[in-house]
C-alpha cells in the first residue's frame, strides 16, 4: 500500500517535454550551410578550380540559395573545398587532379551530404522510430498456440 | 568522439557567432592591440598622467557585437523556405536578436541606433504556437485527458522544442544575445531561452508579413510534424478503478476480466493473456507473468485505446480554417476561408480522480444520459 505522501506516478515536468525531429517528413531543412573553395592563384594544380570558379560557380550558387559560397586564397597549396553543416561538422574535399566537371561533382557531393560521419551500412539492421507494421509475432495469438 | 570533445565542439559552436571576414575592415581590431591609446571604446576612461590602467579586451564580447552577415541571414531565409514570404533580412535579424542583447549593445555603442529585439514578436509567436498546437492536438486526439493535452502542447511547442528547432534550422550563428544572471526582478537568460525565442519570433513574423493561414502552415511544417510520444504521458495510479469509473460514466456494463490464454502457469516463466470485456465487447487486452499483472495491463490498454483514438489526418478539421486565406492580419484580411469547419459532437469527458468536491455528480454522465433519453423517446414514438 503506497504512502499518502508519495505519488504513484512520476510527475511530468512540462518545460522539459520535447519532440523528436522529423526532417523531411513534411519540411526538409538542407543540412549544408556554407561551402568554402580555397585555391592558389599561381600554381597549375588549381587551374581547373580557377576555371570552375570563373565559369560555373555563380550558376551553382544561384541554384542553391540556401548555401553561402565563399572563395578564399590558399597560396602555394593544393585546392580544396570545405563544406560546413548544421551539425557543426565540416567536410574537406581535395580538388586537385580533377577536371572541371569532376570539381563540379565534388561540389555537388558536398552539397548533397548531411555532414554526418560516414557509417558502414552493411552490418546495420533496421532502425526506425515507428513500431513494426504487422506487429511482433506472438505464439499465443495464432490459431494453433505455439508449443516449444 | 568522447563526451568532453563533443561538449567542446558544441560550446565552440555556440560562442562562434557568424563573424564574416567580408564584414570586418580591420583585423585584428584596434581594441585588441596593446596600449591604452589603441583602444577607442569606453573600456578606459580619460587618459591620466599616472600609469594608465590595463585595458581588457574580450574576444567573445567583440565577436558578439559584430554585425551579422547579410549572406548568412539570406541563406537562413531560404533554408527554412520563407524566401517568398519574408523578403527582407531586417525582419530575420530582428527575430534573431534577443532583448538581453540591447543593454550590451547600448553599453558598447552608445551613439548608434538601438537594434530592434524580438521581445514582442516572440510573445505574439508564443500565443500563435499555443493556438495552433492546441487546436491540432484536440482535433487529432479528441478524447485525450486535459492534463495530457496540455503536456502534449508543451511537447510540441514548448521551450525545449523551440530551442531544438532553432538549432536544427541553423539559427545558432545568427543569434544575438547576452547571458544574464538571475536577478530578483527577472529570471536568468540562458542559451536555450535565447534560442527558443527565435522560432516564436519567426512565426509572428510570418503572420505579420503574410497571414494567419501562412503562419499556421509554417507551424504545421516545423513544429507539428515532429514526433511526440503521447503514450508515455498517460499514466494511471489505478487503471482498473479508472476503467470502472469511465465505463460507468459512459453508461456501459461494468468491466469483467477474462483469462484468454495462458502458458507455463507453474513454471519460471508463465505468460497470461487477459481480456477486459464490457458485456460482449472487448475493451482491451494485456499480457503478464502473473494474473494481476496481465489484468493491470489489460485495463491500461483499454483506457489507452479510448484516450488515444486518433482522427485520420485527412479528416482533421481545425477551427482556424474559418479565417480567410488572404494577405493581412485576421481583422483586415479578405477572401474565402481556408477550409470548412464543423465542430465535433460533445460527449462525456474524462473521469476525474478524487473529485469528492463535486456534489451532484451522477453516473452515467449527463451527455450519455441525454443521448439515451433521446433514443428512448424515439423508441416510445415508434
Amino acid at each position: 500500500m503506497a504512502s499518502a505522501t508519495k505519488a504513484a506516478t512520476r510527475p511530468l515536468l512540462r518545460a522539459s517535454l520535447s519532440s523528436s525531429p522529423a526532417n523531411g517528413h513534411v519540411a526538409f531543412i538542407p543540412q549544408v550551410r556554407k561551402v568554402v573553395i580555397e585555391y592558389c592563384d599561381s600554381w597549375a594544380s588549381s587551374a581547373n578550380t580557377r576555371t570552375f570558379v570563373h565559369n560555373h560557380l555563380e550558376n551553382v550558387a544561384r541554384a542553391n540559395p540556401h548555401v553561402e559560397f565563399v572563395v578564399k586564397q590558399r597560396t602555394h597549396k593544393e585546392p580544396i573545398a570545405r563544406g560546413f553543416y548544421l551539425n557543426n561538422r565540416d567536410k574537406v574535399v581535395p580538388l586537385h587532379g580533377f577536371e572541371v566537371n569532376g570539381i563540379a561533382n565534388k561540389i555537388q557531393l558536398i552539397l548533397d551530404s548531411s555532414g554526418a560521419k560516414i557509417k558502414p551500412l552493411k552490418r546495420r539492421t533496421v532502425e526506425s522510430t515507428t513500431e513494426s507494421a504487422r506487429g511482433i509475432w506472438s505464439g499465443l495469438h495464432v490459431d494453433e498456440p505455439f508449443k516449444i | 568522439m568522447g563526451h568532453a570533445q563533443r561538449r567542446l565542439v558544441s560550446t565552440a559552436a555556440r560562442l562562434a557567432t557568424s563573424v564574416h571576414a567580408s564584414n570586418i575592415k580591420v583585423f585584428p581590431p584596434r581594441e585588441a592591440l596593446a596600449g591604452p591609446s589603441a583602444s577607442s571604446n569606453t573600456k578606459t576612461k580619460t587618459p591620466s598622467p599616472t600609469p594608465s590602467k590595463p585595458t581588457f579586451f574580450s574576444a567573445e564580447t567583440w565577436a558578439a557585437l559584430q554585425p551579422p552577415s547579410t549572406a548568412a541571414l539570406s541563406t537562413f531565409i531560404h533554408r527554412i523556405g520563407l524566401a517568398t514570404t519574408v523578403t527582407s533580412t531586417d525582419v530575420i535579424q530582428q527575430a534573431c536578436t534577443h532583448p538581453s542583447y540591447i543593454p550590451l549593445f547600448e553599453h558598447h555603442n552608445p551613439k548608434e541606433p538601438v537594434p530592434a529585439s524580438n521581445a514582442n514578436l516572440a510573445a505574439l509567436g508564443n500565443s500563435l504556437l499555443g493556438l495552433f498546437a492546441t487546436e491540432y492536438v484536440n482535433a487529432t486526439f479528441p478524447h485525450l485527458p486535459t492534463r495530457v493535452l496540455k503536456a502534449a502542447v508543451s511537447a510540441y511547442v514548448g521551450p525545449t522544442t523551440c530551442a531544438h528547432i532553432a538549432t536544427e534550422m541553423g539559427a545558432q550563428p545568427l543569434l544575438r544575445w547576452n547571458r544574464t544572471p538571475n536577478t530578483p526582478t527577472r529570471p536568468a537568460v540562458l542559451h536555450a531561452d535565447a534560442m527558443a525565442s527565435i522560432p516564436r519570433a519567426l512565426t509572428a513574423a510570418v503572420y505579420q508579413q503574410h497571414s494567419l493561414a501562412a503562419a499556421r502552415k509554417f507551424v504545421h511544417r516545423f513544429f507539428l510534424s515532429r514526433d511526440v510520444d503521447l503514450r508515455s504521458m498517460i499514466k494511471f495510479r489505478d487503471p482498473k478503478l479508472a476503467l470502472r469509473e469511465t465505463v460507468a460514466k459512459f453508461g456501459r456494463e461494468r468491466p469483467v476480466s477474462r483469462l484468454l490464454k495462458e502458458t507455463g502457469r507453474y513454471s519460471l516463466t508463465p505468460v497470461f493473456v487477459v481480456g477486459i470485456y464490457s458485456g460482449a465487447e472487448k475493451l482491451g487486452e494485456g499480457f503478464g507473468s502473473s494474473l494481476k499483472m496481465a489484468e493491470f495491463r489489460a485495463a491500461e490498454d483499454s483506457l489507452l485505446r479510448l484516450y488515444l483514438t486518433r482522427q485520420p489526418p485527412h479528416l482533421v478539421q481545425l477551427p482556424s480554417s474559418t479565417f480567410s486565406s488572404g494577405v493581412g492580419d485576421i481583422f483586415t484580411a479578405k477572401g474565402n476561408a481556408v477550409g470548412s469547419y464543423t465542430p465535433g459532437t460533445m460527449a462525456d469527458s474524462e473521469v476525474l480522480y478524487g473529485s469528492s468536491g463535486k456534489t451532484g455528480l451522477r453516473v452515467p454522465g449527463a451527455r450519455t444520459r441525454a443521448v439515451t433519453e433521446v433514443e428512448e423517446g424515439l423508441e416510445e414514438l415508434q
